[in-house]
């Protein structure tokens, strides 16, 4: 009689504690924020993967398959995404894209990330005049169109990759300026950093070592806001022809030179495209996300 | 007022010093314009009275204060392909960026702003969200690639329109679109947000306390205080929209000034660059001038603070 009672009412905790729990995971961690991570996560594997992931080499040849439609548009197996008005391999060039849009879209935001971050410091540090000319970089750069910054630097100074890649670090550099300036300047009035202070720590020791890991959350945040600016920037470019250069290869660059196939072989294009679609907003979603986190005063 | 004014001109002034000083700056790191200009095997003396002709011989600070003269005066050079005075080139191209410009800009505000409205004022129901899915959208999906897409759909699938040059009004629809599509995404956004805000304060509780109809708190106190963040982010536009102008017009294949830079830094014509990055800086310093004031307008409070203190 007694188990009778007993049972009913023991079976649903677990079940409601278990429900809880998922309700609870899916409440920390969104499907689209999950779903984001993953395609990051595989972009991320295919960028350090490509060579061993490409079926073919992206500029081999195949001048007797050329515009063949990928398999899910009746195509067949040999070229999955299709191949090209040379006959390569859609598939080996955009991995070999995704590898070379992530290399320039990492070295550009941590040089960003570095300069920006650095000049803040500086500025918080000495005040005064420093301070104001940091400033006045910063309205300056606020104050034009980065796109047309980066052209005219192109035309001037030519193309290179290094030189690309340093470009594309000077975008967004004054975001970090701002806050890292704000925060430090914040930081300073604090307890930690007086204590440190006091104790005769020099000013590399306080901003290294107990400033910066204090306010790392937000300009991390930051990183994940610029990131997608600058995959979209360097595909722009490289789209126009003014990035990336020929023979290597980039995400824009694939949209671009695809661009003339439009009518017979929307393919070349589309791919590409739904890669820099897919990647900015998965790391639009994580970022917001990762912002709503760590740091609610962003908002 | 007078003294905001003031204040706000300076700064523009300055902006644009820096941008000259940014263009002298990067054209003399580039390259010795003699060499540039005259052949590898020109005779040394050719190029000494090169040098001395366009005075390239004096202290650079005398070469730095002479090129702030001549851009004052309106000489930006010739350009390097077919020998015109630059400005003259890049001013005739500036209708055709403008034709699609302002219409994408109008396009903007008239979805952008009553959107981010409506949906800040139906939090959480659908046009909301919707709202959001699509604004989202607008700024994760490129301009080019937009703007391929329109193509695809619209001049090779259903033929309705041409997919490039500028013959007709027709013509420009499509690149209007593309323009006008991302920069309301992000203004939706934007506006909704800084509804939102002003919608949680403590005075929009007091309006409807005293027995305003929900209509007249919305127009009287959320919108005046909603306008001032959103006329910032109207000026930021600007920006996009001439950036995003370089990437439409060479999709669209548009005669205008972002086409113009394209083929100029293709072919590295240092003097067309130059001038459209002079133009641009102008062009910009101008729209957030007119925001300032616009500042000033919205919110008596910044005429007396803010003047004092900048």
């Amino acid at each position: 009689m007694a188990s009778d009672i007993v049972a009913p009412i023991s079976l649903p905790v677990p079940a409601a504690r278990t429900k809880g729990a998922i309700r609870r995971f899916l409440e920390a961690w969104p499907p689209m924020v999950l779903l984001g991570l993953f395609w990051i996560g595989l972009m991320l594997t295919v960028a350090l993967l490509a060579d061993l992931i490409t079926p073919y080499s992206y500029t081999a040849l195949d001048l007797r398959g050329r515009l063949l439609p990928p398999v899910f548009m009746d195509g067949s197996w040999r070229h999955v995404l299709g191949s090209d008005e040379l006959g390569r391999d859609v598939l080996s060039r955009l991995v070999v894209s995704i590898r070379m849009s992530v290399l320039i879209a990492f070295g550009a935001t941590i040089i960003s990330a570095t300069l920006g971050t650095s000049l803040g410091l500086l500025a918080a540090h000495f005040r005064g005049r420093v301070e104001q000319v940091v400033l006045a970089l910063v309205d300056f750069q606020a104050s034009m169109p980065f796109m047309i910054i980066a052209l005219s630097v192109l035309a001037f100074f030519g193309n290179a990759l290094p030189l690309f890649i340093a470009l594309m670090g000077l975008n967004g550099w004054e975001r970090y300026t701002r806050i890292a300036r704000g925060l430090t300047i914040a930081a300073n009035e604090q307890g930690y950093a007086n204590a440190v202070r006091q104790l005769g720590a020099g000013p590399s020791r306080i901003y290294g070592l107990h400033v910066l890991p204090n306010i790392a959350s937000t300009l991390i945040v930051t990183m994940t806001l610029t990131f997608p600016e600058i995959i979209l920037l360097e595909s722009g470019l490289s789209f126009l022809g003014l990035g990336v250069q020929p023979p290597m290869t980039s995400l824009g660059n694939m949209v671009g030179y695809g661009r003339e196939y439009i009518t017979r072989a929307p393919w070349i294009m589309l791919t590409p495209a739904t890669v820099i679609v897919l990647t900015t907003l998965s790391i639009s979603l994580v970022g917001d996300w990762l912002r709503d986190r760590l740091d609610p005063t962003l908002r | 007022m007078l003294r905001y004014t003031l204040s706000r001109l300076l700064r523009a002034v300055l902006t644009i010093a820096a941008v000259v000083t940014f263009a002298f700056v990067v054209l003399r790191l580039s390259g010795d314009p003699a060499l540039l200009i005259m052949s590898v095997d020109a005779p040394p003396e050719a190029v000494e009275a090169f040098r001395k002709s366009w005075g390239l011989d004096q202290p650079v600070w005398v070469q730095y204060l002479r090129y702030f003269v001549q851009v004052a005066h309106g000489d930006f050079g010739q350009s390097m392909r077919d020998g015109r005075p630059a400005l003259e080139l890049v001013m005739e191209r500036v209708p055709a960026t403008l034709a699609l410009t302002l219409p994408a800009f109008a396009l903007k505000l008239l979805l952008g702003i009553p959107a981010g409205i409506y949906a800040a004022l139906h939090r959480n129901r659908l046009a909301d969200r919707l709202t959001m899915v699509v604004s989202v959208a607008g700024f994760t999906v490129p301009s080019f690639v937009l703007a391929l897409l329109l193509v695809l759909v619209f001049a090779v699938n259903l033929g309705w329109l041409p997919s490039g040059g500028a013959e007709s009004w027709r013509h420009a629809i499509l690149p209007v679109i593309t323009l006008g599509l991302a920069g309301a995404a992000v203004l939706a956004r934007f506006t909704r947000s800084a509804m939102l805000e002003v919608l949680g304060q403590p005075y929009i509780r007091a309006a409807s306390a005293k027995g305003l109809t929900w209509r007249r708190v919305v127009t009287d106190h959320a919108l005046p205080n909603a306008a001032i963040p959103t006329v910032t982010i109207v000026g930021f536009m600007v920006g996009s929209l001439v950036a995003g102008a370089v990437v439409v017009e060479s999709v669209f294949s548009w005669p205008g000034v972002g086409r113009l830079l394209v083929v100029a830094v293709a072919n590295r014509d240092l003097a067309i660059v130059q001038t459209i990055l002079l133009v641009i800086a102008a062009t910009m310093v101008c729209a957030n001038l007119v925001v300032d004031m616009l500042y000033g307008w919205i919110d008596p409070r910044l005429r007396t603070t803010r003047a004092a203190e900048a």
